[in-house]
């Protein structure tokens, strides 16, 4: 199946990929119509256990690998019952990113469970946590946020505690995932899609091997590539190229002369070679409209849809350091707290978690899931990935060797915005 | 005086004075409405963003009280503008160079256009006028990708002039060009100022222009001492009517370009309302203010020259 077959969403949609969408709001927010019943969520009572964390300068715990958090559970909003029967003649109501799950999946979730199911996505997560806090009743069921928003989402009563009862496929989840750092038990989310960001470059047009580089993440400051560069339209991802660039690893740095120098070379970046800004990776690389993208690893596992007529596409090539040490991140999916349907929800999540979904999912956004079974020689022989670009794979161990990008506290985030807007105006 | 007395005797029997103010008032309601709910209501949110301060979270809170607002969000985007680590001047300057290309380039454009469909369109100024509305039955935004396609390096554009040998390799239209983004907003305003001008030289009694010649002026210079004085009133409010949302584009040098090259204050704007979180969505506010306040000199010159011209006419 194409990749991305099923696309209907304008083209404005078609222009920026399912990871861009994502990673637009690298520290999601509240709209101002939602922050105080949230704010107000956070100071009432719960029968919270304290969150074991450090925390940022408001007192909201950020997790961290060497810091993890056990969110609150609180009374009134407990996970349901189980053994509940399905719900029947159900809508079960996806709130989504933008073709960031197969339609196919949803057809046949819809038919085994003798339901229908219905997507309304959302372009950020600002905007979804601002139409969730809106205080409408929309029915939504499921919801996929990034792990930065956690906070937000458990002390606002958003989501919901999961009944594991339902979700037996959670144990085909990688190790590194059964009690993940940012939400200890897995008490209100199950993992969706993983992810490296690295560099992808047109081998056919670049006359350097990143992986002969000494430093491959300085690959994009090279003149005589103007016009013929791009990095990633995201603040996080691309202040922290800067710092990888400088040899800072501490992708999570509140150090402001660090951030400082990362955005420096990102001026430098813009004059050296006009860059391009977007998070059009999947199409400018194959397409050969640009030689050498920041980009993430299952937009360029994808690069085999887009090739031009004629052009093989061996000529991509995906850079990830071999021995894990770069960005890794990952999605989850959650149940929110009002959904109709909390069973179906629960058995939704399940269904997503079962290995052959998994692949179904992947053939059309190209994101790997870290379920077993999942794996590099899995999808080479189900010609879901071209052998060439193996190098998308995300390993397990990139999970304890990698560096992720977290959430920061709120002054230092400001800094990274700061220098990211700098940047973009160079 | 006798009819003025039996007018005044009418209005009492109809209810007097004080009904009549209430009928006036009644009319008025809806924009008056309309202008709480969509401007002035949105407008006192800005200024609550911008006097407002960041929640626990990171998030942007609006502060409704002006008695709490804070200057923090002034006294960053006064940074972003003078100082050490000021950037906005340069996109300043651009941003008014190319909407003062911009702007020129729609109305040599423009005007011919207008006032060939005004003066010489016979029977067909119906078709002509359609043709000149028919842009806006497709969203900017379906027209500005529509181009993307045509300005691709192996695009028809690329193609057209290759084969009349006008460039010798395929240009790369969308990798930054500022002649790119410039002709963007030519495109996307010039069908606003075709209309306003039309408007304008449709109106212009053609007895006068008659008059010119009879009195011995040549085309030219009947054209220059008769009808290009006549057509200020029309080109000073097109201009600004393109003039003002070509300043505070985005849209079409984000689509066309995606470059640091070519960014545009509008651009800046964006970035800071679209910061992860929000976090610097207190001085997109701050900017979005003073922006306003810039573009309200333009409109005021316009009123008063309006009404200089009214007064004129008269």
């Amino acid at each position: 199946m194409h990749p991305h077959e099923g696309w209907t969403e304008d083209r404005r949609g078609e222009l920026i990929s399912r990871r861009g969408f994502l990673k637009q709001s690298a520290v999601a927010g509240l709209a101002v119509g939602g922050a105080s019943s949230l704010l107000a969520a956070c100071s009432s009572g719960g029968s919270a256990k304290a969150p074991t964390a450090s925390s940022s300068s408001g007192g909201i715990p950020l997790p961290r690998p060497n810091s993890p958090v056990t969110w609150p559970l609180y009374a009134d909003n407990a996970a349901i019952a189980s053994n509940l029967t399905p719900e029947t003649g159900a809508t079960l109501k996806l709130f989504n990113w933008v073709a960031y799950i197969n339609p196919q999946c949803l057809t046949d979730f819809g038919k085994k469970y003798k339901c229908k199911v219905e997507v309304t996505t959302f372009e950020n997560m600002d905007d979804a946590l601002a139409k969730l806090t809106s205080g409408q009743h929309l029915g939504f069921d499921v919801f996929f946020p990034t792990i930065d928003v956690m906070d937000q989402l458990v002390y606002g009563k958003i989501i919901q505690p999961l009944n594991h009862s339902y979700i037996p496929n959670i144990s085909q989840a990688w190790t590194d995932f059964t009690n993940p750092f940012y939400d200890g038990k897995w008490q209100y989310t199950v993992p969706y899609t993983i992810y490296t960001t690295g560099i992808a470059w047109r081998k056919d047009h670049v006359n350097e091997n990143p992986y002969a580089m000494a430093n491959p993440w300085a690959m994009p400051w090279q003149a005589k590539y103007k016009d013929k560069v791009a990095i990633l339209d995201d603040a996080r991802e691309s202040i922290s190229l800067g710092l990888m660039k400088n040899g800072i690893f501490n992708l999570n740095t509140t150090d402001p002369a660090q951030i400082t120098a990362a955005g420096q070379q990102l001026q430098d970046l813009a004059r050296l070679t006009n860059v391009h800004i977007d998070n059009n990776d999947y199409t400018e690389i194959p397409s050969g409209q640009i030689w050498i993208h920041h980009a993430w690893s299952g937009d360029i596992a994808t690069a085999a849809s887009y090739m031009p007529k004629g052009v093989n596409v061996d000529v991509v090539g995906y850079w990830f350091p071999p021995d894990g040490r770069g960005p890794v991140g990952n999605d989850t999916m959650t149940v929110l707290r009002g959904s109709p349907n909390p069973v179906l929800a629960h058995l939704f999540l399940n269904y997503m978690l079962d290995v052959n979904n998994v692949l179904t999912n992947i053939s059309y956004n190209g994101y790997m899931q870290p379920i077993n079974g999942i794996t590099q020689q899995r999808l080479v022989a189900e010609q879901l990935l071209p052998p060439s670009l193996t190098s998308t794979v995300v390993l397990p161990s990139y999970f304890r060797r990698g560096v992720l990008e977290l959430q920061i506290p709120t002054a230092t985030n400001a800094l990274w915005e700061q220098a990211w807007l700098q940047a973009k105006s160079a | 005086m006798a009819a003025g007395q039996e007018r005044v005797g009418r209005a009492r029997k109809r209810g007097g004075p004080n009904q009549h103010r209430l009928f006036w008032a009644a009319l008025a309601a809806p924009g008056i409405i309309w202008l709480a709910v969509l401007f002035i209501v949105p407008f006192y949110a800005i200024l609550a963003i911008s006097g407002g301060q960041l929640n626990i979270f990171g998030n942007p809170l609006a502060q409704w009280n002006p008695l709490r607002w804070t200057g923090t969000n002034f006294t960053s985007a006064w940074h972003d503008v003078v100082g050490a680590s000021a950037f906005v001047g340069p996109i300043l300057l651009r941003t008014l160079w190319y909407v003062a290309a911009a702007s020129l380039i729609s109305l040599v454009i423009a005007y011919p256009a207008a006032y060939f469909v005004a003066r010489f369109s016979g029977r067909r100024k119906a078709l002509f006028l359609i043709l000149l509305i028919a842009p806006f039955w497709i969203s900017y935004m379906m027209r500005m990708l529509a181009w993307i396609d045509l300005l691709q390096t192996n695009g028809y554009v690329n193609k057209v002039l290759s084969s009349l040998h006008l460039i010798g390799q395929p240009v790369d239209w969308l990798g930054g060009l500022p002649v790119t983004v410039i002709l963007g907003l030519v495109y996307g305003y010039i069908p606003y100022l075709i209309l306003v001008l039309f408007a304008g030289l449709d109106r212009i009694d053609p007895a006068l222009i008659e008059a010119g010649r009879d009195l011995g002026l040549g085309r030219v210079r009947t054209f220059v001492r008769v009808t290009l004085p006549m057509s200020r009133q029309p080109i000073l409010t097109g201009m600004l009517i393109t003039v003002l949302p070509m300043l505070g584009d985005y849209f079409t040098n984000q689509l066309l370009s995606g470059t640091t090259g070519t960014t545009m204050f509008g651009n800046v704007i964006d970035d800071q309302l679209t910061s992860g979180g929000g976090v610097l969505q207190g001085q997109g506010a701050v900017f979005s203010l003073l922006f306003l306040l810039v573009l309200t000199a333009p409109m005021i010159y316009y009123v008063v020259a309006t009404n200089r011209s009214s007064r004129a006419a008269t």
